[in-house]
């Protein structure tokens, strides 16, 4: 049995009984669970305990005043549960009567609390939006009513159109179009594409406040409600002729550079893709490789390069560089269109758009030829002029050294000439005392002595001549048997070698050599009668060998003689260098000197060897080919 | 008297300065040699009288002149040694005095005036050598 009492508890709306006072009598459980209390926690509670502040009590009094004299009343405000957390409610009086009498109020509560939330969201965001788009400024942004009245205006309408907010609110946005316009009923055309299509887009002329035209990109958006009612339209308009503006002069700025860079002549100038092919062309470039521009347009710039860099990779190369840090430059060989070599200075820069994208290269080529070939014979005539220096220092070093050896020789030979002379000169003065003295059986000895004095003098100076012979500077060179100098040679000291009963052995394995032969017997001559002399008395035993070793023949003359001391074995070949007195050992201590020069002269060497007890050997290199100088 | 040696290799010319020297009666001649070689070997064989001041010439076959002074100075300071030549170059001189000659003289223009050179040594080391 449904009664009015089941009904109440059941009410999916919360629902309080109010006696006249506004104290609560009685409460629903669908109320209870609004307001968290329990029904016997509320009952008897004054309606104004679900309040949330102190002025409540005339708030709630007024409330149910306008209750009972409107028969209803709702209102909306903040209540607040017993845990103390707040609620939107919505409440709903209605004043009770008892036969006719008022005997309180019925209350019903709904919390409201979310929608409330969405609406206050809801009021925010399009306040948000609201300012938002009146506070900018670039783009004149208004909403139009289906039949093209202006209904909202912002900053930039104001910037842009000239007009304030009061100016146009109402006005029909044709207001905006030229007379041409108008007559071709554009404005109503625009309205019907956007309502038809959604949209409508362009760019094009339109009329400011005072009648001055500006270009216009301009969208206008058709607005449909949730029924897909048209509810009107937005429209936005951009000013383009700043930007035209900055475009033209792009243009004109554009312009000069590529006639700048197109007449360039000293310079080979021009664009590369992202791929290496050529894009533009300039005078310096035609100048510099011989292309007309329609000749090169469109190639890859690889045809500059010569064989052996296309083989190896170096166009890419180059590219994949000046990608990677922006910039490739060499010198190098470029080929001009003739086939020629040209020595190039190559700049490669790699060329980004705004959004730093690589859109290509830029190539600056200049043609260094003539300043490389002015370097090389530059460098070619310091090279000349630096050898012909280090020509002059080495003459003048060897102008130096044998001027040092002059000077010594010079010191050497006048010293020992003297010798002779002032004994000679001496005994002369001795011969004029004896003969005052009137001593005559001593002027005999003097007389030998001065007799032997220019003997020696004359030895001296015969070798002298033999030594400067040596030194001339035409040497006669030719294909010689080296045992038929030394056949010569012992000739010559027949007599020596007989005397001392010398015994003699060769082994010549070399024979064929290149030289003076006057000058070669000499040497050996000189050799071999050393080896004559220094002897112990002894009969001479004499060894002459040679052999070529590492292209040169080596001549060995070894004797079985005194030997010479360690300390005296490069002694030996200087001029007028005697080691022993002349009682023991007679000459003039000129014959190794001159055998040094003769060898010198011949471009060998020749040192002595002596080991204690063993004798002396003479070794003497000389080169084994024909020698090509003389 | 002033104990002296002669080095000297030309026979003739240690002849005639032999009798300049002896002619004198401030020096006595304790030895005469060839070269440095034998006047080394004399003095190595430690002669009775040992000379005080030695004369010789530069050039001379084996040791020679030069030897002779940087022997005396290092190995036998308290030898004086004059060395002579014919040769009137200033660098002889000097090479001379650096290896610790006590002087350099030029022999005479012939071997028969050798009073003067002789003369000329006695007042260079005269009186030092009668001090010590």
């Amino acid at each position: 049995m449904i009664t009015n009492e089941v009904v109440f508890k059941h009410l999916s709306e919360g629902v309080l009984v109010l006696d006249t006072s506004g104290r609560i009598v009685s409460s629903n459980p669908a109320a209870c669970d609004i307001t968290g209390y329990s029904e016997d926690d509320i009952k008897g509670k004054p309606f104004h305990t679900l309040g949330s502040g102190d002025g409540d009590l005339f708030q709630y009094q007024y409330e149910r005043d306008q209750a009972l004299q409107h028969q209803k009343l709702v209102v909306e405000g903040w209540k607040v549960k017993q845990n103390g957390h707040k609620f939107w409610c919505e409440t709903c009086y209605a004043p009770i009567f008892d036969e006719g009498r008022h005997g309180g109020f019925c209350v019903v509560l709904r919390d409201i609390s979310e929608r409330k939330q969405m609406q206050i969201e809801l009021l925010a965001s399009e306040e948000r939006y609201r300012l938002m788009v009146e506070a900018v400024k670039d783009y004149s942004i208004f909403m139009l009513d289906p039949q093209g009245h202006i209904i909202t205006w912002n900053d930039g309408g104001g910037l842009i159109q000239g007009y304030s907010e009061s100016e146009v609110i109402g006005k029909h946005f044709s207001m905006f179009y030229t007379a041409t316009d108008l007559i071709e009923k554009k404005p109503e055309r625009e309205l019907d594409i956007a309502r038809d299509t959604g949209v409508y887009r362009e760019e094009g002329w339109r009329v400011k406040k005072g009648g001055s035209l500006f270009w216009a990109s301009v969208v206008l958006t058709a607005l449909f409600n949730d029924q897909n009612k048209l509810i009107g339209y937005s429209k936005v308009t951009m000013d383009l002729t700043g930007r035209l503006q900055h475009e033209e002069s792009l243009r004109l700025s554009e312009a000069r550079y590529r006639s700048l860079v197109e007449q360039v002549g000293d310079y080979g100038i021009f664009i590369l893709d992202t791929k290496g092919r050529i894009g533009s062309w300039n005078e310096g470039a035609k100048r510099i490789k011989g292309y007309t521009a329609q000749e090169v347009i469109g190639k890859y710039f690889s045809i500059f390069y010569p064989e052996e860099d296309i083989l190896s990779g170096k166009p890419a190369r180059e590219l994949r560089i000046a990608r990677a840090t922006g910039k490739y430059e060499e010198e190098g060989w470029r080929l001009r269109k003739d086939g020629s070599r040209f020595w190039a200075n190559i700049v490669i820069t790699a060329v980004y758009d705004a959004e730093h994208l690589l859109t290509g290269f830029s190539k600056v080529t200049r043609d260094l030829t003539e300043r490389k070939l002015a370097e090389q014979s530059l460098q070619a005539r310091s090279d000349e002029y630096r050898q012909l220096v280090q020509e002059l220092m080495n003459t003048n070093n060897a102008l130096s050294a044998v001027n040092q050896e002059l000077e010594e020789f010079t010191a050497i030979v006048s010293h020992d000439l003297k010798e002779p002379v002032r004994s000679v000169k001496s005994y002369l003065h001795l011969i004029e005392q004896q003969i005052a003295q009137q001593k005559y059986e001593l002027i005999s000895n003097s007389v030998v002595k001065s007799i032997k004095g220019t003997q020696r003098m004359q030895e001296l100076i015969d070798n002298l001549l033999r030594y400067s012979q040596v030194s001339k500077t035409d040497l006669r060179r030719e294909k010689l048997d080296l045992d038929d100098v030394l056949t010569e040679a012992l000739q010559n000291l027949d007599d020596a070698i007989k005397k001392s009963g010398a015994q003699i052995s060769k082994d010549i394995t070399t024979r064929g050599l290149f030289g003076d032969r006057v000058q070669l017997a000499q040497l050996f001559q000189n050799l071999l009668a050393n080896a004559l002399k220094f002897t112990d008395g002894k009969a001479p035993e004499v060894s002459i060998r040679s052999w070529t070793e590492s292209g040169e023949i080596r001549i060995v003359v070894s004797d079985n003689g005194i030997g010479i001391a360690q300390q005296h074995l490069e002694k030996v070949f200087g001029v007028f260098k005697k080691l022993h007195f002349a009682s023991q050992y007679p000459g003039t201590g000129m014959g190794l000197a001159i055998c040094k020069k003769v060898v010198e002269r011949h471009n060998g060497r020749i040192w002595a060897e002596s080991p204690p007890g063993q004798g002396a050997s003479f070794h003497i290199t000389v080169p084994f080919n024909e020698p090509n100088t003389v | 008297m002033i104990h002296l040696a002669i080095v000297e290799n030309d026979e003739d010319e240690r002849f005639f300065m032999k009798e300049a020297f002896g002619a004198s009666s401030s020096f006595q001649i304790v030895g005469e040699f060839g070269n440095g070689d034998h006047l080394l070997e004399w003095l190595e064989n430690m002669p009775q009288q040992q000379p005080q001041l030695i004369v010789t010439d530069l050039n001379m076959p084996g040791k020679n002149g030069y030897d002779i002074i940087a022997e005396m100075h290092e190995r036998r300071p308290q030898i004086r040694v004059i060395a002579t030549s014919t040769s009137s170059i200033s660098a002889t001189r000097e090479r001379c005095l650096r290896l610790g000659a006590r002087e350099f003289l030029i022999k005479p223009d012939v071997f028969t005036e050798y009073e003067g050179f002789v003369s000329q040594v006695l007042d260079m080391v005269g009186p030092e050598l009668a001090e010590s």
